[in-house]
């Protein structure tokens, strides 16, 4: 399953290198994680690890193809 | 007692003398039911930050929300939860005492959580008269929720509950019992919860019915002025547009505010810093943090992110892994300044915001990559040497040095805890990151005790071969613990290489040479070894001692800890009895085993518990209760991997083959489970006496379909261990015509099986064989004797096995057939769950307590005793049950109960 994640703001190396599974891709003040899901926990734990580093999700959706 | 120390250290070094484990409790509350000490640092109001902004507007409406039983205040990390409540809860504005807990993932069960609550009811001396800790491992027994409830309603005046952290703890079962709590406490509890996330209370009910008050994420934000006052108290002097401009840009976030303010201060040009932020793109507290850094001299940088990996910073701890000694320097300069760090409350050590810290690690993970498992490793040690037990393993886990981690847990004896589920399943969780094949002994009996919880006893074999190669070839010798599990595990896992006995007893002697205080502190050592002992003893086709055996185990568990332990027992005593037609003991035992409910879920122990009502119910041709309790026991893969138990479910699905009408599927279950003689997956060999029992199972099958020649090829068994195959042999050359052969059969047995079970058999084939001869008045005769043999355990299934002959038989002797009524069940047995009448009026929360509490065999006043009623309300409770069962005594109340999934 491939995830889109829509956060605030752009990430520094640091905090983008903390979610290797996702490719960010800067859009605006935005930042734009790709990348694939392997199941619900996994999801759960990357919503959580976002809250952990004080981002704050905008929209996430999943995507088709 | 070292496991105190232990902990103490994991609160951050030395215990301060206030700091004893729950101070103004009881002895009784001093522990979790897991025997952890309970940190009265959790009970501790966090204090406040210096720089702390009064913000009325809120603590206001805290002090307006006393009407509502509950409060929840929500917000991202970082926003100002836990300040807001704790300032609102140390100033004391409200209506009464104030109890805080903060939750942690430890006590993400109710056993923990609930010791915790009342822990920190008594650390604030709220009087809880007989509200007694906690009982059971993993779970709290609904008595003790009911009298916590009715505690609090006799308190004089309300008191305020805080659980900060909430999202901690994601068990339904702790929610519940805190919806429950908070709806029977009668207006004496104010509950306020602080979280990341919605608890799982029924929020949608609480707010239709106007019972709470919620200060949301965006209540918590900064306003200007606020966030103004912020950085006042921070020493700046903000112009009116940067805070504007800081505001907007924080949306008020309270974190981020924060580390503006530490970034402003430590700038030559606050504006400026304040303009450029504003006008950044970076995530807010990416970018800020790294400007913080930025600010501080190399050493502190370097600290703050290596003890970034810490959930605590000890200063000692901190020069351990910077390598240098000015930790503690340098980390009272920066909670003197307010930055990043602050003080725990205890004065031992510092605290940094979690947030910080993971932003902090992901700047560690680049400055310094592959630096994070080295860290983890020295805190590991560090943690081992200061006896913080738990954090150690956590760190060494993190480091993957798994020698470390099993060190830690072998050399303390508490590789048992692996096995006895519960709570203690964090245990095994843990150690599911570690590869196979890692090169130490204690990670491979860690290995073998791992494998062992997931029922792998093949797998435990080959991983304690492997851990007495790699003791034998390491220059120390292994410690006593070592041994002694190491015998231990080879008992459980059934090395055929040694007599139980043998086995048993080996474990034993080394067990005595491990140091007193790990025995006491790890009673479910001698528990498995004797549970150990008992399967080992049924494998070997030695029922009788196999069930003496059981029985001293189950006597053995009786520590909070041993509970799933004893469930098995208890279950595995049923079965025995279950076989051998003992079905009122059967009946009791696995009541027992299934009782206590709602507290332990572990897998391993409660398949046997479910299977053995399963197996009591086919006993008495119940076809339909044996359907629903043989599902769940199905579905457990200690069932399906444990040769007896995998045998007994075969059995039953096949009688509820014959039972549906279809011996070719009773068939196709048994040829499944067979094999080529292994049991399923685990491909250990069947124990004799369970091939036996298979055998006789397919006989019966062939013998629905009139095929004789197998019925009686089925029984061709080597020396039957005892008589039930001879007795299944003389019924098949009954059925076969063969009565002469039947009876001398019989005869030659000598014993006809043991228990009621064999005798009723018995007799019905000498009563068949009589018909067969002529002899009418015999035939009554033996029948007669099975029935009144029967009756008492109401053991029905060998008379609905036998075929038309015995109906005519009872049809003549209208007599037998009226004194005999049990013998039709309450039922007519057919399936599905719609032959199960639904009472027509559902049971009261309360009429469950006493049904639950007569379900373990209480007395009426023990009752009473326990749900703080008098005996005439419990007689009151009971009359009503009956009535809406539609039974008249308790044994069979609890029975329908258990049938119809109330209790």
């Amino acid at each position: 399953m491939r995830y889109e994640f829509r956060v605030t703001g752009r990430l520094s190396p640091a905090v983008a290198e903390s979610f290797p599974e996702l490719e960010p891709v800067p859009a605006g003040e935005e930042t734009v994680l790709t990348g694939s899901v392997t199941d619900e926990a996994h999801l759960y734990g990357l919503l959580n690890r976002f809250q952990d580093l004080g981002l704050q999700l905008l929209e996430l959706r999943r995507l088709h193809g | 007692m070292p496991r105190r120390t232990a902990v103490a250290a994991d609160s951050g070094g030395q215990r301060a003398p206030e700091q004893d484990p729950a101070p103004g409790g009881g002895p009784g509350i001093a522990a979790t039911p897991a025997g952890d000490p309970l940190l009265a640092a959790k009970f501790e109001i966090p204090p406040a930050p210096r720089t702390l902004v009064r913000r009325r507007r809120l603590a206001d409406r805290l002090d307006g929300c006393a009407g509502a039983p509950l409060t929840l205040v929500t917000g991202p990390a970082g926003a100002g939860k836990t300040t807001l409540v704790a300032t609102w809860a140390a100033t004391a504005s409200s209506p009464g005492p104030v109890v805080w807990l903060t939750t942690e993932q430890e006590e993400n069960g109710p056993g923990p959580f609930w010791a915790y609550v009342i822990g920190a009811f008594r650390h604030c001396g709220v009087p809880l008269p007989d509200v007694p800790p906690p009982a059971t491992g993993d779970g709290v027994g609904h008595a003790t929720l009911v009298r916590l409830a009715w505690a609090l309603t006799r308190l004089p005046r309300p008191v305020v509950l805080v659980l900060d952290g909430l999202e901690q703890l994601t068990d339904r079962r702790i929610t519940d019992g805190l919806d429950f709590v908070l709806g029977h406490a009668a207006g004496r509890l104010r509950l306020v919860v602080t979280s990341r996330v919605e608890p799982l209370l029924p929020l949608h009910r609480y707010r239709t019915q106007g019972l709470i008050e919620e200060i949301r994420g965006a209540d918590l934000a900064f306003t200007g002025v606020e966030a103004r006052r912020l950085l006042e108290r921070h020493g700046l002097k903000p112009s009116e547009q940067s805070t504007t401009a800081l505001v907007e840009r924080t949306q008020g976030w309270a974190a981020g505010l924060r580390l503006c303010a530490l970034a402003m201060r430590r700038s030559d040009d606050p504006e400026g810093f304040a303009r450029s932020f504003a006008a950044s793109r970076q995530a807010v507290a990416d970018y800020l943090l790294a400007e913080v850094l930025r600010a501080h001299p190399a050493p502190t940088q370097e600290l703050l992110l290596r003890t970034s990996i810490l959930d605590r910073i000890t200063p000692s701890l901190a020069d351990e892994l910077t390598g240098r000694s000015d930790a503690s320097r340098i980390l009272t300069s920066l909670a003197h300044a307010n930055s990043l760090v602050e003080p725990t409350r205890d004065g031992l050590g510092y605290d940094c915001h979690p947030l910080f810290a993971a932003v902090l690690r992901a700047h560690l993970r680049i400055r310094h990559p592959g630096l994070e498992p080295e860290l983890h490793r020295r805190a590991a040690r560090w943690y081992a040497e200061h006896g913080g037990s738990t954090r150690a393993l956590r760190h060494a886990g993190a480091a993957g040095d798994w020698g470390h981690a099993a060190g830690l847990v072998v050399d303390r004896l508490a590789v048992g805890r692996l096995l006895t589920g519960g709570n203690d399943d964090r245990l095994v969780r843990l150690f599911d990151a570690m590869p196979d094949e890692f090169p130490a002994p204690a990670a491979a009996l860690v290995a073998a005790a791992c494998s062992l919880a997931r029922h792998d006893r093949p797998g435990c074999r080959a991983r304690l071969a492997r851990a007495q190669a790699l003791f034998d070839a390491a220059a120390d010798p292994p410690s006593a613990a070592a041994r002694a599990e190491h015998a231990l595990l080879r008992l459980l896992s059934g090395d055929a290489a040694q007599t139980p006995e043998t086995s048993a007893a080996r474990t034993s002697g080394l067990l005595d040479r491990v140091p007193a205080h790990l025995l006491a502190e790890h009673p479910e050592a001698e528990s498995l070894r004797l549970l150990g002992l008992a399967v080992r003893l049924l494998g070997e086709d030695r029922t009788d001692e196999a069930e003496a055996a059981f029985r001293d185990a189950a006597a053995s568990c009786t520590a909070p800890v041993t509970d799933g332990l004893r469930r098995e027992c208890l279950a595995r005593l049923a079965l025995t009895e279950s076989l051998r037609g003992d079905l009122r003991r059967a009946e009791e035992h696995a009541l027992r085993a299934n009782a206590a409910d709602g507290a332990h879920r572990t897998p391993a122990r409660r398949g046997a518990a479910a299977l053995a009502m399963a197996v009591l119910a086919t006993e008495r041709a119940d076809f339909a209760d044996a359907r629903r309790h043989l599902h769940p026991a199905c579905e457990e893969e200690a069932v399906r991997l444990d040769p007896c138990l995998a045998a007994e479910s075969a059995v039953v699905r096949s009688r509820l083959g014959l039972h549906d009408g279809s011996p070719q599927q009773a068939l196709a279950v048994l040829d499944a489970a067979t094999g080529d003689g292994r049991a399923g997956p685990s491909l250990e060999r069947y124990p004799r006496r369970t091939l036996e029992r298979l055998a006789i199972a397919r006989s019966a099958a062939h013998l629905a379909r009139c095929d004789h020649e197998q019925a009686l090829s089925a029984l061709d068994v080597a020396e039957p261990s005892d008589g039930a195959v001879a007795v299944a042999l003389a019924r098949a050359h009954c059925a076969a015509g063969d009565p002469a052969r039947a009876r001398r059969l019989l005869a030659a047995a000598g014993r006809h099986g043991t228990g009621p079970a064999g005798h009723v058999r018995s007799r019905l084939v000498l009563a068949r064989a009589a018909l067969l001869a002529g002899d009418r008045a015999a035939a009554d005769g033996w029948v007669a004797q099975a029935l009144e043999t029967a009756r008492p355990e109401l053991l029905r299934l060998p008379f609905v096995e036998e075929g038309p002959w015995l109906r005519r038989l009872l049809e003549r002797r209208t007599d037998l057939a009226r004194s005999h009524g049990w013998l039709s069940p309450e039922r007519d047995g057919t399936d599905g769950a719609g032959s199960v009448p639904a009472p027509a009026e559902p049971l009261t929360g309360r009429e469950r307590d006493v049904l639950r509490c007569a379900s373990r065999m209480l007395s009426t006043a023990e009752i009473a005793d326990e749900l703080g009623l008098s005996a005439n309300t419990v007689k009151t409770h009971l009359r009503s049950i009956f009535r809406k069962l539609s039974v008249s005594r308790r044994g069979e109340a609890v029975r329908r109960a258990v049938r119809l999934g109330v209790l």
